[in-house]
């Protein structure tokens, strides 16, 4: 194996352009991430309703989001519904919208499930205390959601980045389709250059992901035993 | 469960969806849709326009090391945008999201080696055209392919949405296609001998047989003789009519000749004569 | 929308059905072998072996299946090994999933509790029959749940492999909307192809769930 497969990333600006890509990338998954965040919180508390129509609405929204591959969200919202809505839309802002439906449903779902963890007894104690509904909220119910729902939204945070790698099937430019550009042009000067290149890619991939991944196991692992007593 | 947090989250999401629902009320699918599409005048406020180029189909539309668009479909738009007197906005294309991206408005002209069919006129409206164009049929050295026949039953590499993918499923259904979505994939998997040959535009054949020592177009011409064109978003007439009037105006001065000296000389060499490819004035 | 052109691609559709269906649980079939080996590994603490399976599953879990797909199918050739690419697409999946599978045998493992292992071995019965007899069955309808989540994740992650050029259901959507430019109707039906495959798959999941959530608590 000739060395020169690597060096095909020294050449011009070349690795700069691979970490311009891979920010397109993280930058996609962070703006949905937020957005995620913001809209999750009040439709998860909603998915708490005992309203039958709020209920049947948020269970077919979360289970249609998470039987249909990310991929098939993509392309049905880039390529049909900007052309029902004649709405322009680039790429990467269909992806944007797209993880961020995706991202809502997944937090939301987990939102649910911290709050409902939190047994009846707790809520009935604080009212016996003579706490008002909002001040049990404030106080008893969302310190201990949190810590329950945290560690997972961060795993969601790596999800989404690594589902980032789709958005090139639409024809966004990130670093999977700058890798593509830099083999292709070096191919006569650089033939060996995919496997480098794509190891490169897969390495910046796994580089970016893995410490969030570490922090959320963490977390997980410092906040289950700090909650341990309150069982 | 706090009823303020339960109110504020069914007014956010209610709101949500009531917009949501309004704008998917506002567009009649069948309809055709008015608004997908910038006029020449909105094109010309706006101050740029976006054209829809290949970014890995060298000489025609690639990209060089530092990312900027080169070749001879480019060279082409850089000039449309000069006579407009507007930014360029380079949208790179792949060959099946052509026609898709035109209908959604995400680009106001395709300049991606976009052969004229009727199927195609359907959904756009094309310019006329600016070169010549049949397929070709790339092979390795070793096992040279000059006749279709011996294609049959071998593994044949075409990109999705091209004009070879279609006349192949149409003329030799007896041949397996293996389909990607980009160029750059064909031709490394036609490099990983993944496949018995490439069929692609001659245009394209030619050229990429002419970089890569080992393989050679061992048919140059095969099917109908096609033209390639500019195409616009399907009813933009101001758009079209300026396009034409500008390809006439080139014709003038032999600008796609001097196109393809600058661009395609250099790959082509002797083995291809400008008056074989070029097509000035719009007119065959 | 036109009636007649669904069904005219219906028998397209239902061929890449068959492809995603095929390529999803010969993959799942690998990932849970690569899993099982994985979480016996971890779970009996195999001195180095354990070191490396803990990074496989980093590195597993920590990068995307695209990006493992292009490696094996555009970088390998460069190391002379030409893969095919229903090769490609199973050992991608089979790499990606293993560490799922391998995670969700291991909290079932880690789930049963010690005592009873002991106590079997007290009894006389050797390692390899506590495991098989005692802990494994429970262990399986412990890791039932995240189990189905990984099989639903990895019939979506099919979705993909188009990129290698198989023809499964998204490959031949995209590949209508190239030629044919019939975009709404050849959508339509990838929705509703994926509804059909993992809709009774999500449901029949629940239900299972339900059940083997009694069995291990009813032991």
């Amino acid at each position: 194996m000739p060395p020169s497969g690597l060096d095909v990333l020294f050449q011009g600006t070349n690795f700069l352009r691979l970490l311009g890509g891979l920010w397109v990338a993280a930058r996609i998954a962070l703006i949905s991430m937020a957005l995620s965040v913001l809209l999750g919180v009040p439709v998860g508390v909603l998915m708490t309703s005992r309203n039958r129509v709020i209920k049947a609405v948020t269970r077919v929204y979360l289970e249609f989001v998470r039987i249909m591959p990310q991929l098939v969200l993509l392309f049905v919202f880039y390529f049909y519904v900007t052309m029902i809505l004649r709405v322009n839309l680039s790429g990467e802002t269909s992806a944007i919208i797209i993880f961020t439906v995706w991202g809502t449903a997944e937090l939301a779902d987990l939102v649910r499930g911290a709050i409902t963890s939190i047994p009846a007894h707790q809520y009935e104690t604080g009212y016996a205390l003579g706490l008002t509904p909002l001040q049990v909220q404030m106080h008893i119910v969302l310190p201990q959601s949190i810590r329950r729902l945290i560690p997972a939204a961060v795993n969601l945070v790596t999800r989404m980045i690594k589902t980032t790698s789709l958005v090139v099937l639409i024809g966004v430019v990130e670093v999977l389709k700058v890798a593509q550009q830099i083999i292709d042009f070096n191919r006569f000067t650089y033939p060996t250059a995919s496997i480098w290149v794509y190891a490169v890619v897969f390495a910046l991939y796994f580089i970016t992901c893995y410490p969030i991944s570490l922090l959320a196991k963490g977390l997980e692992k410092k906040w289950a035993l700090s909650s341990q007593p309150s069982h | 469960m706090s009823t303020t947090l339960k109110r504020l989250a069914i007014g956010a999401v209610t709101s949500a969806l009531l917009l949501g629902g309004l704008a998917g009320c506002g567009g009649n699918p069948s309809s055709n849709s008015s608004n997908s599409f910038n006029t020449l005048e909105q094109i010309q406020a706006a101050g740029t326009v976006k054209i829809g180029v290949f970014f890995d189909k060298a000489p025609f539309g690639s990209q060089d090391s530092t990312g900027t668009f080169v070749g001879y479909d480019i060279v082409y738009g850089e000039r449309i945008g000069q006579d407009l007197g507007v930014e360029v906005e380079w949208v790179p294309v792949e060959a099946a999201s052509r026609v898709a991206f035109l209908e959604t408005g995400k680009v106001d002209i395709i300049l991606a080696n976009f052969t004229v069919t009727a199927e195609r006129a359907e959904k756009v409206d094309f310019l006329n055209p600016y070169l010549k164009v049949s397929l070709g049929v790339v092979s390795p050295e070793s096992g040279v392919i000059t006749d279709i026949s011996q294609l049959s039953g071998k593994d044949v590499i075409v990109v999705k949405g091209t004009t070879a993918e279609t006349y192949l499923e149409a003329n030799n259904p007896e041949i397996k296609l293996t389909k990607f979505e980009q160029y750059t994939e064909a031709t490394s998997a036609l490099l990983d001998g993944r496949g018995a040959a490439w069929v692609t535009d001659n245009t394209e054949a030619l050229a990429w047989s002419l970089q890569n020592p080992g393989f050679t177009t061992g048919i140059t011409t095969l099917g109908p003789q096609d033209t390639i064109a500019g195409a616009v978003t399907k009813g933009n007439t101001t758009l079209l009519k300026w396009l034409n009037d500008e390809l006439v105006t080139l014709g003038t001065e032999n600008f796609f000749h001097k196109d393809f000296d600058l661009t395609l000389k250099p790959v082509y060499g002797d083995a291809v004569s400008p008056d074989d490819l070029v097509v000035e004035g719009g007119k065959v | 929308m036109e009636p007649e052109l669904l069904g005219e691609y219906l028998p397209v559709f239902a061929r890449a059905a068959w492809l995603t269906l095929w390529v999803g649980l010969t993959g799942i079939v690998c990932a849970v072998v690569v899993g099982l080996a994985c979480a016996v590994v971890q779970h009996f603490r195999v001195p180095f072996a354990r070191q490396l399976v803990s990074a496989y599953i980093e590195l597993s879990r920590n990068t995307p299946l695209v990006v493992q797909l292009f490696f094996l199918y555009f970088g390998l050739p460069k190391l002379g090994i030409v893969l095919s690419s229903a090769t490609c697409a199973i050992v991608g999946l089979a790499f990606l999933g293993g560490s799922y599978m391998a995670e969700a045998i291991r909290s079932g493992l880690e789930a049963v509790d010690d005592g009873q292992s002991q106590s079997a071995l007290a009894l006389g019965l050797s390692r390899g029959l506590t495991l098989r007899h005692v802990v494994l069955p429970q262990a399986v309808a412990l890791a039932m749940p995240a189990f189905t989540a990984n099989i639903i994740f990895l019939i979506k992650e099919t979705s993909v492999v188009s990129i290698v050029a198989l023809p499964d259901l998204m490959y031949v959507a995209k590949d209508l909307i190239g030629t044919d430019y019939n975009t709404r109707e050849a959508l339509t039906l990838l929705v509703a192809f994926y509804l059909v495959i993992l809709l009774p798959i999500s449901l029949g999941a629940g239900k299972l769930e339900k059940k083997v959530r009694y069995a291990a608590f009813g032991s």
